[in-house]
Order: C-alpha cells, then structure tokens, then sequence
C-alpha cells in the first residue's frame, strides 16, 4: 500500500516537474491566436441574413422559396454559433492553463449549459454532437475546478479529438457559406447583367447609371466575402493541424523543433487575423 | 408544385428543333448519355464530369452511418452545385442573346421573356440554397437516384440551353428543370419521377423535329 502511494506521489510530482519544466509559452500564444480567430461569427451571421439581401432581387415565386429557406437557416444558427463559442473557450482555457490569467473565465461556464438545441434535425451530425457534449464536459470540469489537477498536456489529450471533429464541423459549414454567397452573388448581379444591356433607351441613361455604381458596390462586396471565408477556412485547417501537432508532440514541447513548428501555426494566424481584421 | 412559370410555353417548345452539338468539354465527358433519354440504370452509372469526385463515389458508401451521413450531405451538396450549374448556363445563353441585339432595341415581347427566363435562373438558384441550407442543417435521406439522374440531366439540359436556336425553346426545358429541382428541394420524392418524365419528353421531341420545323418566336 505504501510503496502504491509512493508511486502515485512520485508520478504526481513527475507530472507536475514535466509541466514546470517546458516552456509553455508557443503552447499559451497558439491557443490565444487560435481564440482570437473570431469572426467566423460574422460569417456565420452573413449566411444567416441571406435571405434579407436577396429578397428585392426576387420574383415573387422566388421569394416564396427564399423565406422557407431564410427558416431553416434561422433555426440552426444557434447551434452553429454554440460550436465556435465552445471552441473559442477552450482555446482561452487552454491559455489559461498554460499560465496566462488574461482571461476571466468563471462566467462563461453558463454558456455551456444548453446543449446543441436542434439535435434531432440538425446537420450536424452524431458525432457533432457528441464532440460539442465532451468538449463542455471538458471545460466545465477544468473551469469548476479552478484549473487544480489539470495540466496542459491533459487538457490537450482529452480534447484533441473532439476539437478535430467541432473543427471538421466548422470547415464544413464554411464551405457551405462560401458556396451559397457565391449562389447569392450570381442572383444578384446577374439581374443586372441582364437588365442593363436591355435598358438602351435614353430615358434610361439615369436608371442605368445608378444601376452601375451599385453593380460596382455589390460586386467588390461579394469579392469581399468570398476571401473572408476563403480565409477562414484556412485559419480553421491551421488551428486543427496546430493542435494535432501539439497532441503528437506533448511529451517534447520544450524542445526546439516542437516550439518552432508551433511557433510557425502562430505566425500563420495571426497573418490570417490580420487579414481578416484590415479589409 | 414547382413549376415554371412559362409552363404554357411547353407545347410551343416542343414543336421546335434544334441541333445537339456536344463540343464542350463537360459534354464530351457526358458523351456516353444516350441519345434518347436515358434509363435510369444508365443515368446511375454515369459520372457527370465538372462535379465534385465525391458524387461519384457518394453512393458506394453504405457501411458506417458515419459514412453514410456524410456521403448523403456530400450528396445534398453536389446537386446544389449541379442546380447551380444549370442556372450559370441558363444565364450565359440569355446574356448571349441580349448581346446579340447589339444597339438595336429589344422588342418588348422579347424583352419580356428574358425577364421571365431570369426569373427561372433566380428561382432555379433559390432552390440551390434550400439545398445547401438542407446540407447545412439536417442529412436527407434517399436522395441517391434523384442525385444521380439530375447529375446526368445538368451536363445534358446545360449544354441545351447554350446550344438551343431559339431562346424560347428553352422555356419547356427549365420548366421541366424547375419542376424536378423544386420536389427535390422540398423533399416531394413523389413528383420526381414526373418531373423527370417531362424534362426526357422534352428533350424527345427537341431530338426527333427536324431543323427546318424550328418554330421561330
């Protein structure tokens, strides 16, 4: 019995030395520049609102279509937004872990609560859920406990794979985004692609004119947006390739190599974020 | 019932003729479609150039519901590209054919069936994002052979509207289109079959009226 407790102290404070003793810091500014790719919100919020830009543009048939559809964009947007939400926090759990306190996390445990709403006819899929269910059990674990008992390399074992699935959830939906902005785009400047050329009476030149500048507006818009979620879809496969290399690595992040291949997914976020943030 | 809204046009359309040239690229790939229209057997085995791989092998998966899961939401996404398709074409030969008016001014009659026809390219691609919305937000079930009938009728229908003489041919075409993208969309599987029926008439009676016969609009 005793030597048993001998070697569960001895594996404790071997645990404990082997977090002491790495350099925490590319694992603590991974996890603050992967927090900090936050505006998948917005463009999540952008496919939720299609339906708002297009209608004008619409016949009333089309219009008829668009708003059962504006629906069922509506409805899941909840649970869409919950997944970032949860792996933002644990990105800045994970900050804190590794010994930066710049975040308060006592209250964000509430927005764990719910559950995804939509689980029986959402898109996400099984393992979705799944992944979001332990992910809040996770958090809600290491957050309750004021952060006693877990280190790092614990953090980062027992979350990996659902990190990888709430990822491949977010990637997904991108896409999807990405190809209905490019659907909306076609709806709405091919009206006047159309329109324009047929409008060559003189009485017309006014109408024409202003229909040019907002085919102007619109189109630089869209470019606009496309390269947001072209982005964003690269920001999301740097933060799953970070964080699976940090699982792979745990047990040699002091060294050298490990602290500079994170060091280099840092530096790629934040270029991305910079991106994101300076159009 | 989604229907075109030049529905009254189809006996017209039918009337007409025109020539199926199969130069493109996406066309040569789909050279293996039949001339008549196609049985479903041969539609299921083909493989519709221009879209994602994963259309192609959607339907071999049947293991995990994993697997299948994604294979269905892959499947729902790939016909919302092909809906697209159908659409990008439609818009290109209605640019084609105000283009071809140059300075002249457009008679309103004409102008009003390129607005109609407009109309069915937006209504077309509205029922691309119930689609996609359908991808983002729940798995549908038994989507495969309308997934792989409509896959074949894209490059087929696509390349027609291009190729069509007359625009107003083109009309009985997208409303067989619009009919069959618009059950799927809403998941009345019932009408697929119809929808289909009438799109291959169409495209029958488009194959077997000689050029001469065209009816001009």
């Amino acid at each position: 019995m005793a030597r048993r407790v001998l070697v569960l102290v001895g594996l404790l404070v071997a645990g404990c030395a082997s977090t002491g003793q790495v350099s925490l810091g590319e694992v603590r500014e991974f996890a603050d520049a992967s927090a900090r790719l936050g505006r998948y919100a917005e463009l999540s919020r952008r496919y939720r609102d299609t339906y708002e830009r297009e209608s004008p543009y619409l016949s009333p048939q089309g219009e008829r279509v668009a708003r059962d559809t504006d629906a069922r964009r509506r409805a899941v947007f909840d649970d869409f937004v919950a997944i970032q939400k949860t792996l933002v926090l644990y990105m800045q759990t994970l900050s804190s872990l590794a010994g930066d306190g710049r975040y308060d996390l006592s209250g964000r445990i509430d927005d764990l609560g719910s559950g995804l709403k939509a689980m029986t006819d959402s898109g996400l899929q099984q393992r979705h859920v799944a992944a979001y269910t332990g992910m809040t059990r996770l958090l809600t674990r290491v957050i309750t406990s004021r952060y006693q008992n877990r280190s790092v390399d614990t953090m980062v074992r027992d979350g990996n794979a659902d990190v990888q699935t709430l990822i491949d959830a977010m990637t997904v939906l991108t896409r999807i985004y990405e190809k209905a902005n490019e659907n909306e785009r076609k709806t709405v400047l091919g009206l006047f692609n159309a329109e324009i050329p047929m409008a060559n009476r003189n009485t017309d030149r006014m109408l024409v004119t202003l229909a040019k500048v907002h085919l102007q507006n619109k189109t630089a818009e869209y470019k606009l947006i496309d390269r947001r979620y072209k982005l964003a879809q690269q920001g999301l496969t740097k933060v799953a390739l970070g964080h699976q290399k940090m699982r792979e690595n745990m047990d040699k992040l002091s060294s050298e190599e490990t602290r500079h291949m994170l060091a280099g997914y840092v530096h790629d976020l934040n270029l991305i974020r910079d991106a994101l943030s300076g159009e | 019932m989604a229907t075109s809204s030049h529905s009254n046009t189809d006996q017209a359309s039918d009337e007409a003729d025109t020539t199926l040239p199969s130069a493109t690229p996406r066309q040569e790939a789909a050279s293996s479609l039949p001339n008549q229209p196609p049985t479903p057997d041969a539609i299921v085995t083909t493989v519709t150039p221009g879209m994602p791989p994963a259309a192609a092998d959607g339907h071999d998966v049947d293991g995990a519901t994993r697997a299948n899961a994604l294979s269905n939401m892959q499947c729902v996404v790939d016909l919302a590209d092909s809906v697209v398709c159908i659409a990008d074409d439609l818009h290109e030969r209605i640019l084609q054919e105000i283009a071809g008016y140059n300075d002249r001014t457009m008679p309103d009659a004409q102008k009003a069936l390129m607005r109609a026809l407009t109309d069915d390219e937006r209504l077309l691609r509205q029922y691309a994002h119930a689609l996609y919305a359908d991808a983002a937000t729940f798995v549908i079930q038994d989507l495969k052979e309308p997934q792989h009938r409509l896959m074949a009728l894209t490059a087929e229908a696509a390349e027609k509207i291009r190729r069509i003489g007359v625009i107003g041919e083109v009309t009985g075409l997208v409303g067989g289109i619009l009919l069959l993208v618009g059950s799927i969309a809403r998941g009345q599987f019932s009408q697929v079959g119809a929808a289909l029926k009438k799109i291959q008439l169409h495209n029958a009676a488009l194959k077997t009226l000689k050029p001469d016969s065209t009816a001009r609009t």
